[in-house]
């Protein structure tokens, strides 16, 4: 008998919410906030006559919740600022201040999704997230919903493929910018090279990998003497670095994302006594965080690529753009620390980028925006590095595709023009 | 039969049991509110997406999605006590199915009928070596699946598109129909988990739930009843598995995308939360569960993303603090709290306020200081 009480009970409880939830929604407008019925040329939603709403989805705790405060403090930082000036004049001559709503989705896609969901009503674009998966999980909602997703922390090459994403726009530079890059300065070596290639077996490795050999293809000089790859999850690669030292390379291009292990990995060939110059990719290559602890300066020249100044290195601290910024950090992005991620000058130039498609779209509306955000040539963003810009014509290319190769000099980073 | 039920009546419906006065239950056992009440539900929820804002379709939607895999998880853990950490691995199985499914062309039917299946024969073939252990071994064994998941997830890149995940935009309001895409979604979430909950409701109040809760309570009793603990471990984890599965279906649904951070490990501990915090072995509790499983990260983003986790450790503390029996404990809680406090002001109580009913003896202890007090 028991169970029958209990069960009746259960029905009248779930009757009694669901009417509860009826109620409500019957309080709160019915069929409000579905887009695709605005009129022709009328204002999109999240934009007024005096200000504009930003939306962003990134991981705010978890694991990667470092990188992703950054690319929130970044952008609100610059914008912050440009507001307390007065704000920004747009191209259709009215000026408006910029508010940035952020959520965190702790780097979930389904959670992403979800924010997605309840941003895309109040907010004029969305910008700025980091993460491959969290921004994958909308971007076809973004589509259909014409709502721009524009310049977004992912490597990924889709969210730069015009046709496959017309309301999308990376930001940061694609895997393949990156291993390119270096593959170009070895190329241009006046010696010869036998090139050891350890990368992670996903999509990030494999990116680097067919960056890198789509520039040394033809070079004479550069011979790939062995390839192997690791498992993002794998706790160890001394087994590949001892492997890859017998190959007598004096080159080894590092497509590694896992921070310990590329510490570990500068740390067994040091062991082997086996001293190549390195590649190591932008996100793994923080001189106090990995190079200090492998003991990098061991090796005759650790290369990375950035197109970022950073705001730690001496030969930027008297520099006008990292005081400005590093100011506006502490005063406006609720970031009062020196940033130990890059995101967060990425996210800064973000905030520039966006500025520059505003006083360049003629009417309040998400197609002037991603019309305005596509013709963007040459722009030098603040903090970026001599020989970097922001192009957004190019197809297929993220915002940010040139980036410069630098050498660690014990401390930090120096951009290098060839390779000695 | 009739002596095992009377034994495990209490251990099986402790959690769903109500000490709910005899006059509430008669007037629920009156025709008109036996039928009526299960009517109005369904009408309701007929309606509920007509009226709805698309925001709130969506988090309903999720919240159904989330709700299934409790549901799941409650069937082996809730219901037959067995620890199991790897069912947000068959919510994955289950949606990598259907995109890759979708994705191929294949007809809805059969991706759906598969994402019921595959996860289904994944979970029995993993039970069959797991149920032979004990306790917490069964634990360990499970938790190996997220872990083993996400890699595998990534390295099979031909099946599931590897870390870059999968997109499937399958769902879209038939034409003529004049639903938006978001109530369409809806009602799918509304009928398919409406089914698979009320199959789950027959069947943990049927013969099979009975066996599952004298295995939960004593295995060797169950033994000496002649009901196999091993063959019941392993059907409860088997289709709780194929609950999973659907689940997976219905998050493709709703969500459209999955990649390897759908099956980690993390979000499998929040499952399990998700079914204490509702309620373990009940039904209600599976529903409320999904509630808190999506609407806490909503409200904590609300009040302020960036303490998000430690709003959620708080709240979580808090519910367990409050209502060690979960959420679905909630109404009982109140009454118990209205009635003991006109019997805390004085003997003028009347002594006929039924304090306790028969079998909620085993639920808490303050029953004990009830019986003293109207006695």
């Amino acid at each position: 008998m028991n169970r029958h009480f209990g069960s009746r009970q259960a029905i009248g409880i779930a009757a009694v919410s669901a009417l509860a939830l009826t109620l409500t929604a019957c309080g709160g407008g019915a069929d409000s906030g579905r887009s695709g019925d605005a009129a022709e040329g009328a204002p999109s939603p999240g934009i007024t006559d005096d200000s504009v709403t930003l939306g962003i989805t990134t991981p705010l705790s978890g694991a990667t919740a470092g990188p992703g405060t950054c690319t929130v403090a970044g952008v609100t930082a610059y914008f912050g600022m440009k507001n307390a000036e007065g704000g920004i004049e747009f191209g259709d001559g009215k000026t408006r201040t910029v508010e940035i709503e952020a959520l965190d989705d702790t780097y979930d896609p389904q959670q992403a999704a979800a924010n997605y969901d309840s941003l895309k009503g109040d907010v004029f674009a969305m910008t700025a997230g980091l993460g491959t998966p969290t921004n994958r999980a909308w971007r076809e909602a973004a589509i259909a919903d014409e709502v721009p997703q524009a310049l977004i922390m992912t490597g990924d090459p889709i969210f730069s493929d015009t046709d496959e994403s017309p309301w999308q726009l990376g930001f940061v530079p694609i895997y393949q910018n990156e291993g390119e890059a270096f593959g170009e300065l070895l190329a241009g070596s006046s010696a010869e090279h036998k090139v050891a290639i350890l990368s992670q077996n996903d999509d990030f490795g494999e990116g680097y990998v067919e960056g890198f050999k789509s520039a040394i293809e033809g070079a004479d000089n550069i011979e790939v003497v062995q390839e192997l790859t690791y498992e993002a999850t794998d706790t160890s690669v001394d087994a590949q670095i001892t492997e890859l030292a017998n190959s007598g390379a004096d080159v080894i291009f590092n497509a590694m994302s896992v921070t310990p292990l590329t510490i570990s990995a500068l740390q067994k060939a040091q062991q082997l006594n086996w001293k190549p110059n390195w590649f190591l990719p932008s996100n793994t290559s923080s001189p106090t965080a990995i190079l200090e602890p492998g003991g990098g300066a061991a090796f005759p020249g650790v290369y990375s690529v950035s197109f970022a100044k950073a705001p730690q290195s001496p030969a930027f601290a008297q520099d006008e753009d990292v005081q400005t910024y590093l100011s506006a950090l502490k005063e406006y992005g609720n970031y009062p620390d020196p940033p130990a991620f890059p995101h967060c000058q990425w996210s800064w130039m973000v905030g520039a980028t966006l500025e520059q498609a505003f006083t360049e779209m003629e009417e309040p509306t998400r197609d002037s925006f991603m019309e305005a955000l596509r013709s963007i040539e040459g722009f030098e963003a603040p903090l970026m590095l001599p020989d970097t810009s922001v192009t957004t014509t190019e197809a297929g290319q993220p915002a940010v595709s040139t980036v410069v190769v630098q050498k660690y000099n014990g401390r930090g980073y120096d951009t290098v023009e060839s390779f000695e | 039969m009739a002596s095992s039920s009377k034994t495990s009546a209490p251990a099986a419906s402790a959690p769903t049991s109500s000490a709910a006065p005899s006059s509430a239950s008669s007037f629920r056992q009156r025709p008109w509110v036996r039928w009526g009440a299960p009517l109005l539900l369904l009408a309701g929820l007929a309606v509920l997406p007509l009226v709805g804002t698309e925001s709130f379709n969506d988090t309903l939607a999720r919240i159904g999605v989330f709700a299934v895999a409790v549901l799941g998880l409650n069937v082996v853990m809730g219901y037959t006590g067995q620890v199991s950490l790897g069912q947000i691995f068959f919510l994955g199985l289950g949606a990598y199915v259907t995109a890759y499914g979708v994705q191929s062309g294949w007809n809805i039917v059969l991706v759906f009928v598969l994402t019921c299946l595959i996860p289904a024969v994944a979970g029995l073939l993993v039970a069959l070596a797991a149920a032979r252990l004990g306790g917490l071994a069964i634990a360990m064994v499970t938790i190996a699946l997220p872990i083993v998941g996400v890699p595998l997830a990534k390295r099979l890149s031909d099946f599931t598109g590897g870390s870059q995940g999968m997109s499937a935009r399958f769902v879209e309001a038939p034409e003529g129909s004049g639903l938006y895409d978001d109530q369409w979604q809806l009602y799918l979430v509304l009928v398919i988990g409406g089914i698979v909950f009320l199959l789950t409701y027959f069947l943990v109040r049927g013969k099979y739930g009975r066996a599952f809760a004298i295995v939960k309570g004593n295995e060797n009793v169950a033994s000496s009843m002649g009901i196999s603990p091993y063959r019941y471990k392993v059907l409860a984890f088997t289709i709780a598995s194929l609950i999973g599965g659907v689940s997976g279906f219905l998050y493709m649904v709703v969500v459209q995308y999955t990649s390897p951070e759908t099956m980690s490990f993390g979000h499998s501990i929040e499952l399990l939360v998700a079914m204490v915090i509702g309620g373990a072995g009940s039904i209600v509790g599976s529903i409320l569960g999904g509630v808190f499983y999506v609407v806490v990260p909503d409200i904590t983003n609300a009040i302020d993303p960036s303490l998000t986790a430690l709003l959620q450790g708080a709240l979580l503390l808090a519910v367990l603090f409050v209502l060690p029996g979960g959420l679905v404990s909630l109404p009982r809680a109140v009454m118990r709290g209205l009635r003991r406090s006109p019997a805390g002001r004085g003997s003028a109580a009347p002594p006929t306020t039924p304090s306790s009913t028969p079998g909620s003896g085993t639920a808490a202890e303050p029953t004990e200081t009830e019986r003293q007090g109207s006695a």
